[in-house]
Order: structure tokens, then sequence, then C-alpha cells
């Protein structure tokens, strides 16, 4: 009995870690994430290695550009433009800077966070040199930013969409153009392989998030007008 | 063949082997994945290839011992 009771309890130990890989894949289960520093938490050499030799494996490639359907809530409340964590919440001459983190397997597509229409896109730093507002937190820890800039123009004032990537990755598509009117939750662009997506609000909003929530672009209310709170 | 599946009232020895072993490599492959310089293929052909030799190791061991 005693030797039943230890092989039951040793492949329930064994079942639990492999639901527990199953269900956190691809990130680190949480077994081996404490472990594991943040750059190891992806397959960070393998892709060095790709970037360097220019060879993506197909697998790789299919499942980092997935672009799922989102339905956005109702109402016209602001809604988060890309997936990942949320890292800090800035205000700075009036307009207040959500900086969401994208990880390595976040969906990497951005979404409009209101409906408007765009009024600019501009880039910045795409000689990979300094862009510009190299003071902002964001910017600093990236090594040569590179980065586009959505603005679209709503009944709250203007709000724009910064999408940011480093040299390594360097790599930004935006889909949308200056005067097109766009929707709530409407693909804006993509960072491909990249890093950082930051959204400029006016400091009246009512924000709904916190520093380390998680965010899913055009499904996640983030922030809200101060006549509908 | 009985003793395989089960015996003396607990799970044989041989099918206790191979899924512990099985978790494991599983597991093992998935940190291997993350640490290592190595393409994904390549890596699957490598633990696939290490796990049927483990296989085999148990199979060989069940019967010569006769556990």
């Amino acid at each position: 009995m005693i030797f039943l009771i230890t092989q039951v309890t040793i492949l329930c130990f064994l079942i639990i870690a492999v639901v527990l890989w199953g269900f956190y894949f691809p990130h680190p289960s949480p077994l081996i994430r404490r472990w594991l520093p943040p750059r190891k938490r992806w397959p960070e050499a393998q892709i060095r290695h790709w970037l360097k030799t220019r060879k993506f494996q197909r697998a790789f490639l299919n499942y980092f550009y997935r672009d799922p359907e989102r339905t956005p809530p109702l109402g016209n409340s602001i809604l988060a433009p890309a997936d990942g964590a949320v890292t800090s919440v800035e205000v700075r001459d009036g307009v207040r800077y959500l900086v969401i983190a994208l990880s390595f397997w976040d969906m990497h597509v951005q979404r409009s966070p209101v409906s408007g229409r765009v009024v600019k896109v501009e880039s910045h730093g795409s000689d990979f040199m300094d862009g510009e507002g190299r003071q902002f937190v964001f910017l600093m820890k990236k090594p040569c930013p590179v980065q586009k800039r959505v603005v679209i123009s709503t009944s709250v004032g203007e709000i724009a969409v910064r999408l940011i990537t480093s040299l390594a990755a360097r790599r930004l598509e935006v889909w949308v153009s200056e005067q097109e009117v766009i929707a709530r939750g409407q693909r804006i662009g993509r960072i491909l392989l990249g890093s950082t997506v930051v959204l400029e609000l006016p400091a009246s909003v009512i924000l709904l998030v916190r520093t380390g929530e998680r965010v899913r672009a055009g499904e996640t209310v983030v922030a809200q007008e101060m006549s509908s709170a | 063949m009985n003793a395989f599946w089960w015996t003396s009232g607990h799970l044989g020895w041989g099918v206790f082997a191979l899924t512990v072993f099985t978790g494991i490599w599983w597991l093992l492959s998935d940190l291997c994945w993350r640490l290592l310089t190595i393409s994904i293929s390549r890596l699957l052909a490598v633990m696939g290839i290490a796990w049927l030799v483990g296989v085999a190791c148990i199979l060989l061991g069940f019967y010569v011992a006769g556990w």
C-alpha cells in the first residue's frame, strides 16, 4: 500500500507540473519562472541567432504574427492599444503616459484605443540613432529607440499611441494614414519583435488600470472620460 | 507482462518508470529550449532520440532484471 501511495503522490506532482506547463506555455511555468532571469524566460539566444542569420523558423513566425479577432466592450471608454503589462503611469506637462510593455510572447498587433480621426503619423529615430523624447524613462531603457506615433483626434482631445521598438528589432508597421477615420478597437499597426507601446492621454481622464496589471489590445478598458465616470 | 502494469497491489515499476521519465523529459526539454542556443527542430530531434533511448533502457531493465 505504501508503494501505491508513493507512486500516486509522485504521479500527482508530475501531472500538476505538466498541466502548469501546458497552461502557461509559451511563458515559463511558475515552477521554473523564479529561477529564470527575465531574459531567459524566452529563448533569447535562439532569437538573437535568428536575427543575426536572418533565418527564422516558420512555425515561430506564424505564432509571432498571430492576429486574433477582438471584441471591444460597448461604450466610449478608452481601450488598451496593446497586449502586455502596464509598467508605468507618468503625468508630464498635462499628458498622462501609460506605458505597456509587451513580453516576447504577447500578441504584437496594436489596436486603436478610441474612435476618431488620425491627425498625424509621426516617425522618430528611423535612422536608429537617438529618437525624440529621450527624457522619458520608457525610452531611456532602449539603446536606440525607433518610434511611430499615431495621433488621434477625439472628443476628449488628442490621444496618441506610440509604437516603440529598438535597434535589434527596428521594424514597425502602421496601417492607418493621416485623415483616416478609425473605429475603436481597429487594428492600427504592428511591432515586429518589438517591445513597448505608450498611450498618451489627456491628464483629465480617469485611469482604470494600475502598474503591474495585464491588458489586452482592443478589449481591456484602461481609462474613462471624466464626464462618463 | 502483467507485472509491467500492476504488481503486488501497486503500479508496475515498468509503467511507473516510463511515466515519470516521460514527464520529466518533457519538462526538461522545455528548460533546454529556453536556456540553449539550438533550433527547435534539432532540439526536438535530440530530445526525441534521447527519450527513445531512455524508454529502451527502461524496457530492457524491466525484462532483464525481471522487476
